[in-house]
């Protein structure tokens, strides 16, 4: 047709894209296009942001960076960026309804018979018995509040000052359940003792009777009580999301509470109300157990298909023999998080003498990663807890 | 040990439904599939060519958290996985599974969810089975809680699950794959390979080879393996499906 011929241009168009354009339109390609390059070019396997398969992004971490909390922290992993801050709160025993039924049944009991009832050997109790009943308080009074928000313009596909998206409710259990379950935090830091005093006089009225008794009982102390608690609401925002958001909240949420100091407070009995002090050297840190790394991976699989055709679904013991085809990716961006399906993701602790504790391990949307995968990439992980370690020591 | 129990086909106006109840853990949970239906809205812009899964979990007594957020997150992504989203008429159509937990005990706020996620699975699996949605296996899954001892128990109650020191959900495929593990608590993983060789062995009728013979044979005298437990079921509804044919015959 003559309007097409006219139109043609004198240079034929090259058929070539620029990268940028490829990746968009074709993303799946051209991720694969960079882990396995023709055999001819010598090339090694790497991914399209440049990174090795099992490397982490750059990360850093600022404590101290929001004033007016009791601790702060921005941690960055590449362009993932999370602000965290704590706030602490007054909880006053009063106020809890279930306060005096609460402590009258000891928690320490319950624990003896589900222990008996496991079979357990009762007698063999050490601090594990007092980590269970910190472990109960902070459940159950609901001591920490943990809420991730990614509202805030993070990513094109949140959007900003929308209600909390799935993957954010989702996120925010996750972090409360691994703060419950690694019992990171220790629930004597949030306790507010009170020791009543002895008053003389009203205690002589009480033992009149027991003559020998009274000496003994003026000199011994009256029974501590618990007057309040603080309350932790850890907030997390998201400002700026490529991928991965979990370990850049847990990390966030790991270093402010390394920062947080809690202010020295008091019952006053005059006023009957908690009384706290000013004065920065009277604060105290928390005292955390030990420090548990995030470490996330995706799997990226050449075949995008594979998982859907009637046949070739291949069975565990094939599989394992060729096991090319996939590769996994540590710490995904976020165009690597859009392409891939199955995720695992390890929370691992080092213990004093250098052995690694494995605090939360999971595997969910695919089939090909087993236990020889797992078992490297819990090695990987306690690798970074190393580096990760360095980090929080410097900040 | 008494077994689960299920049954399928209970709600007329789905597509296909499922109960399970567990009587160990007293989890007792209802699912419901509709698919393929038509979505709302543009959800199915993001991969054209794939189903769109949603669940729907709804806690027995009280309304939906981010608990049960969580917990739909990862039966969404292992069933997507599962679910055969590219067969003729699935494309751009969505598979929405409703779960209810109709009984045990809630699991309050900031608890581990992963003590309810085989009722939800095992549910969900046969709701699909019952609306006839084409899946690429079927799959079992098991609860494993490791005491302080070092013991591994099958199946801890809510109550007992508080106490243990890790608790482990694996999911393996009818041809053998780890499909899904979720495990919470402190452990190491020799402890963890443990774990999966005796959830193997529970969710899977084949010999188990290794060290672990005297649990296998244990669970083998039972006749508990939750594979034929599955298979049963669907294959005691489709007796009664077919009745009426095979009595003509």
């Amino acid at each position: 047709m003559a309007s097409t011929s006219n139109e043609a241009p004198a240079v034929p168009p090259s058929l070539s894209l620029p990268p940028s354009q490829f990746a968009r339109l074709q993303p799946h390609a051209y991720l694969l296009a960079h882990l396995s390059p023709p055999a001819a070019t010598n090339q090694p396997s790497i991914r399209a942001n440049g990174r090795e398969p099992l490397q982490f992004r750059t990360t850093s971490a600022n404590c101290g960076s929001l004033t007016h909390t009791n601790g702060s922290a921005v941690v960055r992993i590449g362009d993932t960026a999370a602000v965290c801050g704590v706030r602490a709160e007054l909880l006053h025993t009063d106020d809890i309804a279930s306060w005096s039924v609460a402590r009258t049944s000891s928690a320490s009991t319950n624990k003896r018979q589900r222990l008996a009832e496991l079979g357990e050997d009762v007698t063999e109790e050490d601090n594990e018995d007092e980590d269970d009943q910190d472990r109960a308080h902070i459940e159950d009074l609901s001591l920490l509040v943990p809420n991730l928000s990614l509202s805030t313009g993070c990513a094109p596909g949140y959007l900003p000052g929308a209600p909390p998206s799935t993957t954010a409710q989702s996120i925010s259990h996750e972090i409360l359940s691994l703060l419950h379950s690694s019992r990171l935090v220790k629930a004597d830091d949030l306790r507010i003792w009170y020791q009543p005093p002895n008053l003389g006089p009203e205690d002589e009225q009480m033992d009149v009777d027991e003559g020998a008794g009274k000496k003994a009982e003026t000199e011994e102390q009256k029974p501590r009580e618990i007057k309040a608690y603080w309350v932790l609401y850890i907030d997390i925002m998201i400002i700026s999301l490529a991928g991965n958001p979990f370990d850049a909240a847990w990390a966030s949420v790991v270093a402010a509470l390394r920062d947080t100091k809690l202010p020295n407070a008091w019952w006053d009995v005059d006023n009957e109300t908690v009384l706290c002090s000013d004065d920065v050297s009277e604060a105290h840190k928390l005292t955390l157990r030990g420090l548990p790394v995030a470490s996330s991976f995706c799997v990226f699989e050449a075949d995008a298909a594979a998982g859907w055709r009637a046949k070739p679904i291949p069975n565990a013991q094939q599989q394992k023999k060729d096991g090319k085809g996939r590769w996994i990716l540590a710490d995904p961006d976020g165009y690597e998080d859009n392409l891939a399906h199955e995720r695992v993701s390890i929370v691992v602790d080092k213990e004093k003498n250098g052995k690694t504790v494995i605090l939360k391990m999971e595997k969910v949307g695919g089939w090909t990663i087993d236990t020889e995968d797992l078992r490297r990439l819990v090695d990987v992980s306690s690798k970074r807890w190393d580096e990760m370690k360095q980090i929080f020591d410097q900040c | 040990m008494v077994g689960p129990t299920a049954s399928l086909s209970n709600l007329h106006r789905a597509d296909g439904s499922a109960s399970y109840k567990c009587p160990v853990t007293g989890y007792d949970v209802l699912g419901a599939v509709n698919a393929p239906i038509e979505l709302p809205a543009r959800k199915d812009a993001l991969k054209p060519e794939d189903a769109t899964i949603e669940v729907f979990v709804k806690p027995g007594k009280a309304t939906a958290g981010v608990g049960e957020r969580y917990v739909e997150r990862i039966l969404r992504t292992m069933l997507e996985k599962v679910i055969l989203g590219r067969e003729k008429g699935l494309p751009r159509r969505g598979v929405v599974i409703t779960l209810a937990a109709v009984g045990g005990e809630a699991a309050e706020r900031g608890d581990s969810y992963i003590t309810i996620i085989p009722a939800l699975l095992h549910a969900s699996l046969l709701a699909l089975i019952s609306a006839a949605v084409p899946l690429s296996m079927t799959f079992t899954t098991t609860l494993l809680g490791v005491t302080r001892s070092g013991q591994i128990i099958r199946d801890p109650s809510p109550a007992a699950a508080k106490a243990v020191a890790s608790l482990h959900v694996l999911s393996f495929s009818s041809k053998g794959h780890l499909l899904l593990s979720e495990s919470q608590g402190r452990f190491d993983f020799e402890t963890w390979e443990l774990v999966r060789q005796q959830a193997a062995s529970i969710c899977r009728a084949v010999a188990t080879t290794g060290s672990d013979g005297d649990t296998d044979m244990g669970e083998g005298a039972d006749g508990a393996h939750v594979d034929a437990f599955v298979r049963e079921t669907v294959e005691d509804s489709l007796h009664r499906d077919y009745t009426w044919k095979l009595e003509s015959a």
